[in-house]
């Protein structure tokens, strides 16, 4: 029972998504972008904490495709590894990302999300490695918004997939999932 | 219950961000690249330009992050390069300056063949009482960039570099090779 209502709002959203896509048809005007965003980060195997980020973005071909790098910060923080198992993994609890992505966007104006790929180098408490991201999400330009064009919200959710090794173990697959919304300018 | 509900919840927020993506953009207009851009090719005979490089790779099975920035006139390109190669038990941060020799000086697609000198900064990550280790080293070799506007391309390229390390204990040194390929974009600026 639970399954079916999950598949149902799941169908529906995506044939929101969709609906809505096709309903737009605008495009973006500018070919740059800076944005601050704040949301989670969560680091795998530890806790979802807070996340901080900048981006600049520079788009071509109309807006289908853009190029951005990122720079993000959020912590390694988990209540778990305090409370239960107190244990300190690494030197320090701060992490660390940046990320160099391409993006492919079929409808810039539309509500069909954004497809990114790209690597990252994730520093967690003092180690870095390098990563693939994979994710999607969305430029949404609201003009007029104080009396500019150049201003817009975007969101998206990406996943910096890398091989970890903590303390001597054998390597195995992280995956650390980053949902960040913010405010973005156009120039 | 509250399984159903997060889901519900973020469903929602998924629904609301879709349908606000598509509101707020019907008011702006279609524009496309500006006319300047549009089948201009890059001309690097009418002067001096400068670009910005970041880009990604492997050097070895190791991930690479660098950037550089390099000042073009007509064939001869002088460019200096940063990298940080993600090791196992070491970063390693070549820093370099690299003559590059542009096969083409007209078009989008601009072949080019490089060699360059530079420092190399071996860092150890997890390893205590281990020091950074400092050598010179050599790299050449090639790759091309395109151009899709005047101020805008993508870049790759492959290159060889040699450093020599010393060993204190056996009084002797060792020739190292490591081969790179990376990809990237690349910024122009007049």
């Amino acid at each position: 029972m639970k399954r079916g209502r999950i598949s149902v709002v799941i169908a529906g959203v995506l044939m929101l998504w969709v609906f809505l896509g096709s309903s737009a048809s605008a495009q973006f005007r500018y070919q740059n972008s800076l944005s601050l965003s704040t949301g989670a980060y969560a680091a795998s195997g530890f806790g979802t904490n807070l996340y901080g980020g900048v981006r600049y973005g520079y788009f071509f071909y109309g807006g289908r495709y853009f190029f951005e790098a990122s720079l993000g910060f959020s912590n390694l923080k988990s209540r778990v590894l305090e409370n239960v198992s107190k244990t300190q993994l690494f030197e320090t609890e701060r992490l660390f990302a940046y990320e160099f992505v391409v993006a492919y966007d079929y409808n810039p104006s539309g509500a069909i999300p954004f497809l990114v790929f790209g690597v990252a180098g994730v520093n967690q408490g003092g180690t870095s490695v390098f990563a693939g991201v994979l994710g999607l999400g969305k430029h949404i330009p609201i003009p007029g918004f104080l009396g500019t064009n150049q201003l817009g919200i975007r969101y998206d959710i990406r996943d910096q997939i890398f091989s970890q090794t903590i303390n001597n173990s054998d390597p195995f697959i992280s995956h650390n999932i980053v949902f960040s919304i913010g405010v973005q300018f156009y120039f | 219950m509250a399984f159903s509900k997060k889901i519900y919840t973020t469903a929602l927020l998924f629904v609301i961000l879709a349908a606000a993506s598509s509101v707020f953009s019907q008011g702006v207009d279609s524009v496309t690249d500006p006319p300047s851009q549009r089948g201009i090719p890059i001309d690097l005979n009418t002067g001096v330009s400068f670009e910005v490089s970041p880009h990604t790779g492997l050097m070895g099975s190791s991930g690479i992050f660098g950037l550089r920035l390099s000042m073009n006139y007509s064939s001869f390109n002088l460019e200096l390069a940063g990298e940080q190669v993600l090791g196992k038990t070491a970063n390693l941060y070549p820093i370099s300056v690299n003559a590059v020799l542009n096969l083409a000086t007209r078009g989008r697609l601009i072949p080019y063949g490089a060699v360059g000198v530079g420092l190399w900064l071996t860092v150890p990550t997890n390893t205590i009482g281990d020091e950074t280790v400092s050598t010179i080293g050599l790299n050449f070799g090639g790759g091309a960039r395109y151009y899709i506007s005047r101020s805008f391309g993508f870049r790759v390229e492959g290159k060889q570099y040699i450093t020599s390390v010393s060993s204190d204990r056996e009084l002797k040194s060792e020739l190292l090779f490591f081969q790179e390929v990376s990809v990237g974009v690349t910024f122009m600026f007049r």
